[in-house]
């Protein structure tokens, strides 16, 4: 029998994908297909649409487009059912349809990722409840590689954050759960931040739910309420709240500049055609074809040319590529030189495909990689990259406010002064008020006075900060676990390393060319406290066994960084009922202990930057022998998140006048 | 013992079997053949009802009162439902034993749980007005036909929703049948209906004429899985054609005068007719056996046979199993057969047995099996006992054999048994018990509260005891006379540590039994939110459904709970409860930004929250498409915050101020420069740009760009831009309406705010090397090698290099040569000669 892989992405996605197949199979007929945009992306990595036509969808609408026609006697609605706006949306839409159509139609809606009471109420005040039949697509986790599963929540940030709405809290658990109940039970949930500890504790909470409504269904064995699992050895929860600057701070990996320069959606990145050539169509490329100027690029993980530049720095993606070239070059040309024998020859042939989208694809990083070079060369990237670097390691911040002012007077995109406003506010427990008050006044005379509302909003989300207290004045001083405090983690945690090797990367700082993520640094102090002690005090006499830091003991790295990292810190275990745990110690034994899965739960959004450093720190782990016995790392998150995103959650985007 | 043979019949060269179920079934009196009988599937409940089409005797005036009655196939009364509400049309049974009742006027009743409460629905689409004609059931729901011969099917009843079928031609129907979705080639209901001599196959989108002309068929019948299609003919023949309608199978010839009234399929090999009093099986290859009863028989389909439930008995015809009739065929020499006489033999302590033994050793594993399957499919417990005896011998004979079959029909048996009990009345045949499944009839015992033997089950098969538990405690409180207390404690200590029972059920059963406090109580004990809150809800207990729904985390419950608080209490109080919640108000606040400003407006008055509110006013002057109602709100929004002496308050004011002033003054410019722009400007773009809704730096540049300078001055003191961003601003703008002349005047002037590097900058990636060149003998902060630097970009490579030899740096000085081409090369030759040292 196979081991049971738990969080398995190829799993995933295939439960997901027929669950919606069965559901569309459930109605007769040719049909129309309205979709919400935000899905469009998850669906395309799960469906072809060729398969979505094999099963009767005729036309794919946005339901924001509000345009779908009458067509079809069909209409099935495919959409997220927790927010109200789009309920009544869906509404409205049936209600015009039925208003218009002169035939009469069959309304389905399939709500994503559960049906909502308030969405059944909402729609029987609009008088269509009767008229639709309603199901559900349970889609939680899309499996955007191997071992990242993302809810691909957009409006996180900006639900959990500014307007405190804990609905993506909600998800989660519910998603991890649904995994806890295919493989047993996180036997620790240990994690930092105040919403993560509240995802904690519903996931406690949910299991006496679903132990209860369990016996309904008995016919599926679960694990629940019995047993651990024995596959997978943690759950960390890290809330993005706890390391904002991560988030804000330019990434210097290969895919992480892609999504800053192009921004990726669902793996998916448009780029000008004019940088990569219009004519060759890429494998997997679906999706409308392209009225504008834009393709569509895919950013495949199983690409694997990809695979080797995607973590990279970008300092060494050039040299990557040309090694690719030449590799690529030579294996072709001598294998034609070779090919004497046909059995060679035949050989040679049937590598052949393998060959051509190699180079395809070689062709397109080359492009892409000369497109983002461009970008890193203009003289507004430098100088922002220059304050962050400084702010980061340590600088007194004061010294960089001249060429913010200066920047802000050059009027650059806005999100991008945000960013280094709120990395400056983050790191350093707020700004002076005098100092931001000038700030606001210039980004207001900048960029316009509906901005009043961006700022009041990033103050919201504790963006930005006046030092000393916030801004509303209800609190007159700062509470402690209210803010991070950078100084002593920098040391404690090695937060700065000035050594940082970016061709042949010997820690997670590389990411982001001197800074080491702050995230992945706590989730390192929990999985890989040898190395992380060893990083941070080197040992007098190298010559003393690796194993023997006395910073590696126990939590205490953890547990004295989370001391000065802001909201609450929890480490659960969850232990099953005792019967069935003696029962399975004494049939396993105690050596089946390696090669389990750490899950890490990023709670508010990842970074591609954090997901390259994670990978990095998994590679460590995978080592048998190590002290990671040959774990793997599974990074699940509400979604992908960028600096742009970040602050982009609070920008006001009306406009006076417009 | 009788012989197990003794009940079978031959039908060609089939063997059917007439297992007698039941005795004494119904009182005498009642007159059978005056009700319509129908009996749930997996030989679950009967109900009967009377057949108000056909004359009795008048009893008096109570017997007269009509009641749907549910009877076990025993005979023993399970409920009785008094019957005040209409003409029934048709009465049927789900899979999971609801009782469906459609009356005339199209309203459809559920009854839930064999003894419980019914839930209606209406069919719609003209059903109370057409009227419903008759209806036909399978698993999961059903399809009534209207006087108009509209058809309206149902596919569920937890969700119904009555939709129309196809319209057929509108001439009677004169009998008609569906095929189940699970069975249908389409995977949705089809129905076949006769209509004068022809047949008709209607489903969702359209009716389809088979053409026959042998009708006017008087009775269709589709097999049980849908693979065969049985018709009767006007002239007494019965068609048997494939499910797919390719192939005419059969055909037989009844000779009957009279139509019959019934005609069922009896599992899938044969077709039974009723007469009043004679059934005739017609099995494949047209042969037919006759019964005969004394008293009026009523057919009842199940998955593998047929029902015949008359006054006196309940009979099960079905097939014999292949199994069964390997072993008890009369002269049979199989394996079994042999096994089964061996065993008896040993018995007898005859020596025999071992010979017989070893006649058959090759195949006595197969023979083993056989006996165990043949003694699932048994009804008599004498021959299960011999049977199973028979293969625990073979089985002791060899060497390797898996006991989990045997063991598994050992289980099985006992549970059949238990519950064949004429007590219990539940006949299951092995088969059904296995399409049911052990749950499903764990259920259907509770339903009968049946608790104790339940339970036993359920303990016995290793299944959850829960359901049965909660189904005890449900039944406790509706009639328990003991006080809330005991009751409530008695239930707990029983419930304690079974972790899946559901006390929103017992709590919502008491609280419908009017138990209010009791319900209270119990709910404490319920672990799910989603569960205890819409029955807080509905008992009244609006503040504790809260507070549970935001234990929950659920957010869809939270607003679940608000929506109906809203709509309840006046607003006052309603902001009093959700403002002591924080994740309540979030919840208003998220909900209300998108649909309720106005309530918004309330609770941040109500809460105090100035900056809020005064946002609020803020992002609806943004709103505005039109200056002057944008105005009046920013006005309001700043008057908002007049009473607030805290530091961002203060500046949201100015800010809010500024903005205010800053669209005066923009709508001005629109004013003042209006013609201006009607002349093509220059530079693309320019015109039309308006001055409105541009951020000060924008007007600002704007202003420069198209030369109104004082203005832009004006704008400068008005809001105290610094020098710096001024400058700034100007620079760029002037570039970027190539204003070069203007550039030139600047660069002789002798201060600049912000350095003349960037002067140099924007200049030079105007393509205007000449003009940055101006800037750089300006830029005195910056190294010699910066400056030759800069020199080298513009391309004046000559004056880098005299920038090099005024500093004396000879190195410089050849790498700038390097570069040189032409003319160049020779001057900085002469310039490297004009350092010491320089000519060697």
């Amino acid at each position: 029998m196979a081991p049971i892989t738990p969080f398995n992405a190829s799993d995933v996605a295939e439960k997901a994908r027929r669950d919606l197949l069965l559901l569309l199979e459930g109605i007769r007929g040719k049909k129309n297909l309205v979709l919400e945009k935000a899905l469009a992306g998850s669906l395309n990595l799960l469906v072809k649409f060729s398969t979505l036509q094999e099963y009767g969808v005729d036309k794919p609408f946005f339901l924001e487009n509000d345009n779908v026609d009458s067509s079809q006697r069909n209409v099935v609605f495919l959409v997220r059912g927790e927010k109200a706006t789009t309920v009544q949306a869906v509404a409205d839409q049936i209600k015009r349809i039925r208003r218009d159509s002169s035939i009469e139609h069959e309304f389905s809606i399939f709500w994503v990722p559960r049906r909502t009471m308030v969405s059944d109420q909402l729609l029987e005040s609009a008088g269509v409840l009767g008229e639709a039949s309603v199901s559900e697509w349970p889609l939680f986790f899309i499996p955007l590689a191997d071992d990242v599963l993302s809810l691909e929540l957009d409006d996180t940030v900006k639900d959990m954050y500014l307007r405190k709405d804990p609905t993506s809290i909600y998800l989660s658990a519910k998603a991890l759960m649904l995994q806890q109940q295919k493989y047993g039970l996180f036997p620790r949930i240990i994690g930092k931040g105040d919403n993560a500890k509240r995802l904690a504790d519903l996931l406690i909470r949910m299991r006496t739910e679903v132990t209860a409504g369990e016996s309904t269904n008995s016919l599926s064995p679960s694990f629940l309420g019995l047993v651990p699992s024995s596959t997978v050895d943690s759950l960390i929860i890290i809330d993005r709240e706890v390391d904002f600057p991560t988030a804000l701070l330019t990434q210097l990996t290969y895919e992480g500049l892609i999504d800053e320069v192009f921004s990726i959606k669902a793996n998916q990145t448009e780029v000008d055609s004019s940088v990569v050539g219009g004519a060759t169509p890429q494998p997997g490329q679906t999706g409308s074809a392209s009225t504008s100027m834009k393709r569509k690029v895919l950013i495949d993980s199983k690409d694997s040319l990809y695979t080797t530049l995607g973590d990279s720095n970008f300092a060494i993606v050039g040299n990557l590529l040309n090694k690719a070239a030449r590799r690529l070059q030579s294996s072709t040309e001598r294998n034609q030189l070779a090919a004497k024998t046909t059995a060679e020859l035949r050989e040679f042939v049937a590598k052949l495909p393998g060959y051509q989208a190699e180079q395809a694809s070689l062709k397109q990083h080359t492009s892409l990689a000369e497109e983002i070079i461009k970008h890193t060369r203009t003289d507004i990237f430098t100088r922002s990259l220059e304050v962050q670097q400084n702010i980061m390691s340590g600088a007194d911040p004061i010294t960089q406010h001249d060429t913010i002012t200066e920047l802000i007077s050059r009027d650059i995109p806005l999100p991008t002064i945000l960013r280094l406003l709120c990395l400056e506010s983050t790191t350093n427990a707020g700004i002076r008020p005098k100092d931001l008050e000038t700030f606001k006044r210039a980004i207001i005379q900048a960029y316009g006075p509906q901005h009043l509302l961006t700022l009041s909003s990033l103050e919201k989300m504790n963006l930005l900060q006046v030092r000393g207290g916030s801004a509303l004045g209800a609190t007159p001083a700062a509470r402690p676990g209210s803010v991070s405090n950078y100084t002593p983690l920098r040391k404690s945690l090695k937060l700065w390393d000035d050594e940082v090797n970016e061709a042949d990367p010997n820690d997670i700082s590389y990411v982001f060319s001197g800074y080491a993520p702050l995230s992945v640094r706590i989730i390192q102090s929990i999985i890989q406290k040898q190395t992380l002690a060893n990083l941070i005090k080197p040992l007098s006499n190298p010559q003393a066994s690796a194993q023997a830091n006395p910073l590696a003991q126990g939590l205490r790295i953890f547990d004295d960084a989370s001391k000065y990292v802001r909201g609450a810190t929890f480490d659960e275990t969850q232990t099953g009922e005792e019967k069935a745990v003696k029962a399975r110690s004494m049939l396993n034994g105690s050596h089946n202990d390696a090669g389990k899965t750490v899950v890490v739960f990023f709670l508010g959004g990842v970074t591609r930057a954090e997901i390259s450093a994670l990978r990095f720190v998994g590679r460590k782990l995978r080592d048998v022998g190590g002290e990671g016995r040959g774990s793997k790392i599974v990074i699940c998150s509400t979604g992908i998140v960028r600096g742009e995103g970040l602050v982009g959650a609070a920008i006001e985007t009306q406009r006076f006048g417009a | 013992m009788s012989k197990p043979t003794a009940n079978w019949e031959k039908v060609g060269d089939k063997f059917y079997r007439k297992v007698q179920l039941y005795t004494a079934v119904f009182d005498q009196d009642l007159e059978l053949q005056n009700y319509n009988v129908v009996g749930a599937p997996y030989s679950g409940a009967v109900a009967i009802y009377r057949d108000e089409d056909k004359v009795y005797e008048y009893r008096g005036a109570q017997a007269t009162r009509s009641s749907i009655d549910i009877y076990s196939c025993a005979g023993k009364l399970i409920r009785r439902i008094n019957w005040d509400k209409g003409t029934i049309k048709a009465l049927g049974w789900s899979e999971d034993e609801k009782l469906i009742v459609v009356t005339a006027d199209g309203t459809v009743r559920c009854y839930y749980h064999l003894q419980g409460d019914f839930v209606p629905f209406t069919l719609g689409h003209g059903a109370d007005e057409h009227g419903v004609q008759s209806c036909k059931f399978y698993g999961s729901g059903f399809v009534a036909l209207l006087g108009n011969n509209q058809l309206i099917t149902v596919s569920n009843y937890t969700e119904p929703r009555p939709k129309l079928l196809a319209s057929p031609p509108s001439d009677p129907v004169v009998s008609w049948a569906i095929i189940p979705p699970t069975y249908s080639l389409s995977r949705s209901v089809e129905v076949i209906l006769a209509i004068g001599t022809t047949l008709y196959v209607v489903d969702a989108t359209d009716a389809e004429d088979r053409d026959f002309t042998a009708g006017p068929f008087r009775h269709i019948s589709v097999s049980p899985k849908g693979e065969f299609l049985a018709f009767y003919t006007e002239d007494g023949k019965v068609w048997v054609v494939s499910g797919d309608w390719s192939e005419k199978l059969s055909e037989y010839d009844s000779r009957a005068k009279t139509v019959p009234k019934d005609m069922q399929w009896c599992g899938s090999n044969a077709v039974a007719l009723a007469w009043e009093d004679e059934v005739h099986l017609i099995g494949p290859r047209s042969v037919a056996t006759k019964f005969y009863y004394d008293a009026w028989v009523h057919l009842l389909p199940d998955v593998d046979g047929l029902r015949l439930l008359t006054n006196d008995v309940c009979e099960y015809l079905q097939k014999v199993p292949d199994e069964t009739v390997e072993v008890f065929r009369l002269g049979s020499d199989s394996p079994a057969a042999n096994l089964l006489e061996a065993s008896s033999l040993l018995d007898q302590k005859s020596p025999k047995a071992d010979d017989l033994i070893q006649l058959i050793r090759p195949s006595l594993s197969e023979a083993v099996d056989t006996c165990i399957k043949a003694a699932g499919h048994e009804y008599n417990i004498h021959w299960q006992k011999a049977l199973l005896k028979a293969a625990s011998y073979g089985k002791s004979v060899l060497d390797l054999y898996s006991s989990d079959d045997f063991v598994d029909i050992c289980d099985t048996l006992r549970v059949l048994n238990a519950v064949r009990f004429y007590e219990i009345g539940l006949p299951l045949s092995y088969d059904q018990f296995k399409r049911l499944t052990p749950e499903k009839l764990i259920e259907r015992l509770t339903n009968r509260h049946e608790y104790l033997l339940a339970l036993r089950i359920a303990s016995y098969l290793h299944l959850s005891s829960d359901k049965i538990h909660g189904h005890w405690a449900q039944q406790k409180v509706r009639v328990s006379t003991d006080s809330e207390e005991v009751i409530c404690t008695l239930i707990v200590k029983k419930l304690h540590g079974k972790p899946g029972v559901s006390f929103e059920e017992i709590a919502r059963a008491a609280y419908e039994e009017g138990r209010v406090r009791l319900a209270t109580e119990l709910l404490n004990y319920e672990p799910r939110a989603g569960k205890q809150v819409p029955l807080l809800l509905g008992m009244k207990e609006d503040t504790i459904a809260l507070d549970k729904a935001i234990e929950s985390g659920d957010t869809d419950l939270i607003y679940h709970v608000l929506l109906h608080l809203r709509k309840k209490l006046p607003l006052a109080s309603f902001f009093r409860v959700i403002n002591t919640r924080p994740v309540a108000t979030a919840l208003v606040e998220t909900s209300a930004l998108d649909q309720d400003r106005d309530l918004l407006k309330d609770l941040y008055y109500q809460d105090d929250r100035r900056l809020d509110g005064s946002n609020l006013l803020f992002t609806e002057a943004l709103s505005q498409t039109t200056l002057a109602p944008s105005l009046d709100k920013l006005k309001l929004a700043s008057k908002y915050l007049q009473d607030s002496r805290d530091a961002s308050a203060v500046f949201q004011r100015g800010a809010l101020d500024d903005a205010t002033k800053l669209l005066r003054m923009q709508e001005t410019f629109e004013k003042d420069l209006a013609p201006s722009q009607s002349t093509p400007s220059p530079i693309p773009g320019a015109a039309t740009s308006t001055y409105i809704g541009l951020s000060l730096n924008a007007t600002i540049f704007a202003l420069l760009r198209a030369g109104h300078q004082k203005r832009a001055l004006k704008l400068q003191h008005e809001f105290k831009v610094t020098d710096k961003a001024y400058t700034w601003l100007r620079l760029r703008a002037l570039v970027s309406a190539r204003h070069w002349i203007e550039l030139e005047e600047i660069s002789k002037t002798k201060k600049s705010a912000i350095g003349w590097e960037p002067f140099f900058n924007e200049c030079l990636s105007a393509g205007k090397t000449n003009y940055a060149a101006l800037f750089i003998p300006k830029c005195t902060g910056l190294s010699v090698a910066e400056r030759v630097e800069m020199w080298t970009k513009c391309g004046l490579l000559v004056k880098a290099g005299e920038e090099a030899l005024k500093a004396k740096d000879k190195a410089l000085l050849e790498e700038i040569r390097a570069k040189a081409t032409g003319s160049a090369v020779l001057e900085l030759e002469r310039l490297i000669g004009m350092l010491p040292g320089g000519r060697r």
